[in-house]
């Protein structure tokens, strides 16, 4: 088994990847993703396999400096049993040789070579330029030629590519070219936060389902986090009922009111799994003492929902004051306007007036008790998060 | 919603200047003034950002360009690719970023991404705070050298997203492609991307500019220079 170097990650794979795998690393254009390619190449070193790096779009050099930068000093690129063919190396293939069919010889005697003098045993490749110049098929053949110069033992080979094709590229990986993983990581398209995640898309090895977790860069680690919804509003506006109803597990703590009501005073918990994430819900309370536990709620949420009581318009200040804190942490958020099924319920107009939003926010009405209404909300919220639309 | 002025009396006049979310494509010829109205129309007024990603001059260069034309250094960022390929060692700053090679198509997506968040984060001008949400002027200089490393249809799909992502973050966009070097079907496809044109033409050393898309402004051509980082509309 190879490790990822991410936790979280080898967990979901059953302790990593197993050697002779065909893996790709997906990258959506602006997704911060490049420490998992570094990562699974430490790793692998740390284990003593015989590495060799394919990068045709950058030297050794500047290589081992943003690997050194990105990983920290754990990862030595100098002394360790790994070999490199870069820019230099194509840009000399391409002197030398003039057509495609000339260059694709010249890149597998030189892997060959390379795997045979270095009894490489797994190739790690930045592969956008080779899918450019050669085409998937035949840069694909380029690689697997590593296997004739390994002697027989069966080559793991790794690669990064810049996906700029989406979901059916990953198809043509999966189903043509039988790739063991493929692991796409993407990115929000909101500015800020910038939301990086990863979605397991297949492994072949395991009935894996296709999960996606979002993940944080710190201190050289790949951190993956389970993401968190914050629900809140005022009081008494039906956030309890929300959570209970969106989710597939949830748990409130309550105590009983004077009034013989229940109020929440710490917090509401739900688990669900939607669009391949498994969200944790955060029910806030909503009188204002807990206020103060609102921006450790918000820490790294991916979004909020804020329940508002649409029959009870005295109550809008009180979100408005909700709504600014989440707007000072630019977390993006929705309205559930709750009890639309009872009489003189505001409309969206009169709510956006009072809460001082603009069209862009979106404003739902609803009844928390109603399951449907609860799930269009959560799917508007995270399809406006992960989702990108011109 | 922002606009951005142009400094071209006859955009701001009419229409106040470009809309948030404005692409606009400079079609120039070489040893024309393009790369300066590039610059012109990029630099940043004041509590507004500039990020310029720079396959021709090193990023010192252009933030001594910018800093000429009049403006803040702390509100303009750079992402340089080509500095890194004679100084690998050479280490990333907020308003400094390195990426190995034009051919890294990755390197500069992700570096665009971790400018914007730090423009947004308030990490990029050195505790000085413009505007919020930020106005971001952004610039590719240039088109030509990218397509000189990639392929027209995999930039176009590079271009695509990086343009889209300005609009969601409503800034303005502002690319530089060489209007002699390249075939029509490279030309129209790339036009596709933007919202507006400008091209320019040189005839006996006078500079003529054409501006195509903004509804209500003239597409005749007209002679300006750049001084100072000023569009400067001539008689």
């Amino acid at each position: 088994m190879i490790s990822t170097g991410v936790n979280g990650l080898d967990e979901m794979l059953g302790r990593g990847i197993p050697q002779g795998s065909r893996v790709l690393y997906s990258l959506e254009p602006g997704a911060n993703g490049q420490l998992f390619m570094i990562s699974t190449l430490s790793c692998a070193l740390a284990r003593g396999h015989s590495c060799m790096v394919i990068f045709p779009n950058t030297t050794v050099d500047a290589y081992r400096n943003d690997a050194a930068r990105m990983y920290g000093a754990h990862l030595d690129l100098t002394s360790g049993p790994v070999t490199f063919l870069d820019a230099i190396d194509r840009e000399r293939i391409g002197k030398s040789a003039g057509s495609a069919e000339a260059r694709a010889r010249e890149w597998k005697a030189r892997i060959q070579k390379l795997c045979h003098d270095h009894k490489v045993t797994v190739i790690f490749v930045y592969f956008d330029l080779l899918y450019e110049e050669f085409g998937l098929e035949t840069a694909m053949e380029i690689l697997e030629s590593a296997q004739e110069g390994a002697g027989g033992m069966k080559v793991t080979i790794i690669l990064e590519h810049l996906n700029l094709e989406g979901a059916p590229l990953l198809e043509r990986f999966i189903r043509d070219l039988s790739f063991d993983f493929v692991l796409a990581i993407r990115s929000s398209f909101r500015p800020f936060p910038n939301f990086n995640y990863f979605t397991l898309v297949h492994t072949s090895w395991g009935p894996v389902p296709v999960r996606s977790l979002p993940f944080i860069i710190a201190e050289g680690r790949v951190i993956p986090y389970i993401p968190r919804i914050v629900v809140t509003g005022p009081a008494n506006s039906g956030k309890s009922t929300f959570v209970m109803n969106a989710a597939d597990e949830g748990h409130s703590i309550d105590r009983q009111e004077s009034d013989g009501g229940s109020t929440t005073v710490a917090l509401d918990f739900g688990w669900l799994r939607w669009k391949d994430f498994d969200i944790t819900l955060y029910g806030t309370p909503g009188h204002t003492r807990f206020d103060p536990l609102m921006p450790p709620y918000l820490r790294h949420a991916m979004g909020a929902i804020v329940v508002i009581d649409a029959t009870k318009p005295e109550m809008l200040p009180r979100a408005r004051h909700i709504i600014s804190m989440i707007e000072k942490r630019r977390i993006a958020y929705a309205i559930a306007a709750n009890k639309n099924d009872m009489p003189g319920v505001m409309s969206a107009g009169e709510i956006r007036e009072g809460l001082g939003i603009g069209e862009d926010i979106p404003v739902f009405p609803i009844s928390a008790t109603k399951k449907a209404d609860v799930h269009s909300v959560l799917e508007s919220l995270v399809a406006s998060i992960t989702q990108f639309s011109n | 919603m922002y606009t951005y002025k142009s400094g071209i009396a006859q955009i701001d006049q009419i229409s106040g200047g470009f809309d948030a979310g404005t692409n606009i494509l400079i079609l120039a010829p070489p040893m024309s003034l393009g790369d300066q109205l590039a610059y012109a129309l990029t630099r940043p007024l004041t509590g507004e950002y500039a990020i310029i990603l720079s396959t021709n001059e090193r990023a010192a260069e252009v933030v001594d360009a910018f800093k000429l034309a009049g403006a803040d250094k702390r509100f303009t960022g750079v992402i340089d690719a080509i500095t890194k390929s004679s100084t690998p060692t050479i280490v990333d700053t907020p308003r400094l970023m390195f990426v190995s090679s034009p051919t890294d198509l990755t390197g500069i997506g992700i570096k665009f991404s971790n400018m914007i968040e730090t423009i947004f984060e308030g990490d990029f001008s050195d505790g000085e705070a413009g505007l919020f949400p930020p106005p971001i002027r952004f610039c590719v200089n240039s088109i030509s050298t990218l397509l000189m490393y990639r392929r027209l249809e995999v930039l176009y799909q590079f271009l695509h997203v990086l343009t889209a992502k300005l609009k969601k973050i409503e800034g303005v966009g502002v690319y530089l492609l060489n209007s002699e070097s390249f075939d029509e079907k490279t030309l129209s496809l790339i036009k596709q991307l933007m919202t507006c044109v400008i091209e320019i033409k040189v005839e006996q050393n006078v500079n003529f500019l054409r501006i195509r898309g903004i509804t209500g402004v003239s597409g005749d051509w007209i002679k300006f220079q750049v001084t100072k980082g000023q569009v400067v509309i001539l008689p």
